[in-house]
């Protein structure tokens, strides 16, 4: 049996990971929720995760310098940036700087299923594809 | 600050509307500045006319003097003439052809000259001379007609000669008696011409001097009025000018056109808030368009979920995503809301305001802002502060414009503070909002309230919201003091009175002291 998906979550409106969580599992990942970026650094610098999703815009530390220390530390991570209207800018400077794709606020839960399934295709995960592309048809 | 402003505000609106002091501007009575200086010019060609009739007239009684003395001086020389035949024909027997003819002469000089004598000896003066004459002239007609001749009484001869050489002698004193007075007068006369230009001199600088100081005082005393009241107007005070003389010239139609200035200026001012409201409200939007991606998205994918997994799902977790989705809904109307208060166009109002509430409804608003740029916020609001009088919304426009512009001064983890409390000067508070940014650089700071300066990129700022908000805080009778030092940071503070309290007298004798009410009403 192939090995599940890692993904971890960081955004600091806790609805998002509550929802997600759900979301995500059902398509066969294992999901890890956090809604400040300090323990979710702290967790990454331990463990390593198939895929981080991050929002941008939080207190203390932004989604830029978390994608930072996730691809210093695991450099063959996706990390997937979810963004406001008013951080464009920011979503492309973590494009420039190695973030696989980013997604708008308000976004549907397929629409972060479709990216992630794209992250693990890239990764090689070509079961969660097809399960998570069946999942959405 | 505050006072100078006080005073001006109360009268203005109500009391003088354009049109009535335009009307009383109107109804004056025209006396231009040309008219003064023309009636200036006339009354020093008036000066001179006088004074050159004047010595015309001296002039020509001068000449009938002298002519008068000329007169005087042959009758006197005729009279001698007249004695010394008389001598003659005494002594020897000389004809007395010659003293008639000499004394004819002198009476015919004596009528002629008698208008002008007339003027110069009295009446009995006069009036001696003609006797003597007239004795002397019947004493000589008797000698003529032989009474006094070779065969004549010796006694009649002698009376005759008594008459003639008492009347002669008399005439002699008198003519040179009055030849001496008419030569002192012709001689005072003369002193008089000579002092005269001295006089006219003197009282020439004089009159020059009233002129001068009237027609200077009158265009110094406008010029220094008009010059007031640029002042005002740069401070944002548009009371209009009234008419302060009875008559109306070149400076009321200068005041009048400084009034239809002031009339377009506040009409400007009340479009520029207007345009800068529209801008602010541009900026907060955009930020408010973010602000409301957070509950959209909590709503999204709550709802997403809830219809996914609807049937999976039990009662209690159902329950608990469509709380989520009601206190989300709850929290996205709150943002709209917030914006909607601050763009509403109403009028400015005043209430009783919490300083701390409208700077929490202030960095509310900007709440955005704030997590964007990354900065940390403090805000401090003293205990027991005074409660302010003024315009919610108004106030609120000018926190939100204070503080973004510190969060545009601030770098990533810098500090902006806000701080309420009692001000220095009495019965005022202050709030300072103070950031550790770049700073405000000496040359830059006497623009900043320049409505349209700004140091912001092109399409990021107005440089309106400065002049904006001073306008603001004016019009509530405060000011906006700034201070600031090159990468060391900037504060700027906000004045303004404190709404008085009505206060009740301790021993219950005397009134309250005023209430609120007595505080000046913004000008809309």
């Amino acid at each position: 049996m192939e090995r599940r998906l890692q993904v971890l979550v960081l955004d600091d409106e806790p609805i998002v990971g509550k929802r997600l969580q759900p979301a995500l599992a059902k398509v066969g990942c294992d999901v890890e929720v956090f809604d400040a970026p300090r323990p979710a650094l702290e967790r990454l610098a331990a463990t390593r995760f198939d895929i981080v999703v991050t929002d941008i815009r939080m207190d203390d530390i932004d989604g830029i310098e978390v994608l930072e220390k996730v691809l210093e530390r695991w450099p063959d991570t996706r990390v997937i940036m979810i963004t406001g209207y008013a951080t464009v800018e920011l979503a492309r400077e973590a494009m420039a700087k190695g973030a696989f794709d980013f997604i708008a606020k308000p976004f549907k839960p397929q629409e972060l299923r479709d990216v992630i399934a794209k992250a693990a295709e890239a990764l090689g995960f070509a079961g969660i594809a097809h399960a998570v592309v069946g999942e959405s048809s | 600050m505050a006072t100078e402003h006080d005073e001006g505000v109360p009268a203005a609106p109500a009391a003088l509307d354009a049109v009535s002091v335009e009307r009383a501007f109107r109804d004056r009575p025209s006396f231009g500045i040309r008219a003064r200086l023309v009636l200036g010019f006339l009354s020093f060609v008036g000066f001179a006319v006088v004074v050159i009739i004047g010595a015309w007239i001296l002039l020509a009684r001068l000449e009938d003097r002298l002519r008068f003395l000329e007169a005087v001086d042959r009758y006197t020389m005729e009279i001698q003439q007249t004695r010394r035949f008389e001598k003659n024909y005494f002594l020897h027997g000389a004809n007395l052809q010659d003293m008639q003819d000499h004394l004819a002469e002198a009476r015919r000089l004596l009528v002629a000259a008698e208008p002008d004598a007339a003027k110069v000896l009295t009446a009995t003066e006069l009036g001696r001379m003609r006797r003597h004459l007239d004795g002397y002239e019947s004493a000589l007609a008797r000698l003529v007609a032989g009474a006094a001749g070779p065969g004549a009484a010796p006694a009649e001869r002698s009376a005759i000669e008594a008459a003639l050489r008492d009347n002669g002698s008399q005439m002699v004193a008198v003519a040179l008696e009055l030849a001496e007075k008419e030569r002192a007068s012709v001689n005072r006369t003369l002193a008089l011409f000579k002092r005269l230009p001295v006089v006219f001199l003197v009282l020439l600088l004089a009159f020059s001097v009233i002129v001068a100081d009237v027609l200077a005082r009158q265009m110094v005393r406008p010029l220094g009025r008009l010059m007031n009241t640029t002042q005002r107007i740069a401070g944002g005070d548009f009371t209009p000018l009234t008419p302060s003389r009875w008559y109306r010239d070149e400076f009321s139609n200068l005041a009048l056109a400084l009034n239809t200035m002031m009339r377009e200026l506040a009409h400007r001012q009340e479009v520029l808030v207007q345009s800068h409201k529209l801008s602010a409200i541009g900026t907060l939007t955009a930020g408010v368009a973010h602000e409301l991606n957070n509950p959209m998205n909590n709503i999204t994918l709550t709802a997403e979920m809830l219809r996914e997994d609807y049937a999976t799902l039990s009662d209690a977790q159902r329950l608990e995503m469509v709380e989520d989705l009601v206190t989300q809904v709850a929290r996205a109307q709150r943002i709209v809301r917030n914006l909607l208060d601050f763009a509403r166009e109403s009028e400015i109002t005043t209430e009783r305001l919490d300083l701390g509430d409208v700077l929490r409804a202030a960095t509310g608003l900007a709440a955005n802002q704030i997590k964007l740029s990354g900065a940390k916020i403090a805000v401090e609001v003293a205990e027991n502060l005074p409660a302010i009088h003024g315009d919610r919304q108004a106030l609120s426009q000018v926190f939100v414009n204070l503080l973004i512009n510190a969060l545009d001064a601030v770098r990533k983890g810098g500090r902006v503070t806000i701080t309420a409390g009692p001000a220095r000067e009495a019965a005022c508070v202050q709030v300072v909002i103070a950031d550790d940014g770049c700073g405000i650089p000496a040359h830059v700071l006497p623009k900043i309230f320049d409505p349209f300066f700004t140091t912001k990129s092109k399409g990021k700022g107005t440089g309106l919201g400065l002049s904006v908000s001073l306008g603001i805080v004016r019009q509530h009778g405060g000011d906006i003091r700034v201070e600031s030092a090159p990468s060391r940071g900037s504060s700027f503070t906000v004045v303004l009175p404190a709404a008085m309290v009505p206060r009740v007298d301790p021993t219950g004798s005397g009134p309250p002291t005023p209430s609120p009410a007595s505080r000046p009403a913004p000008r809309a």
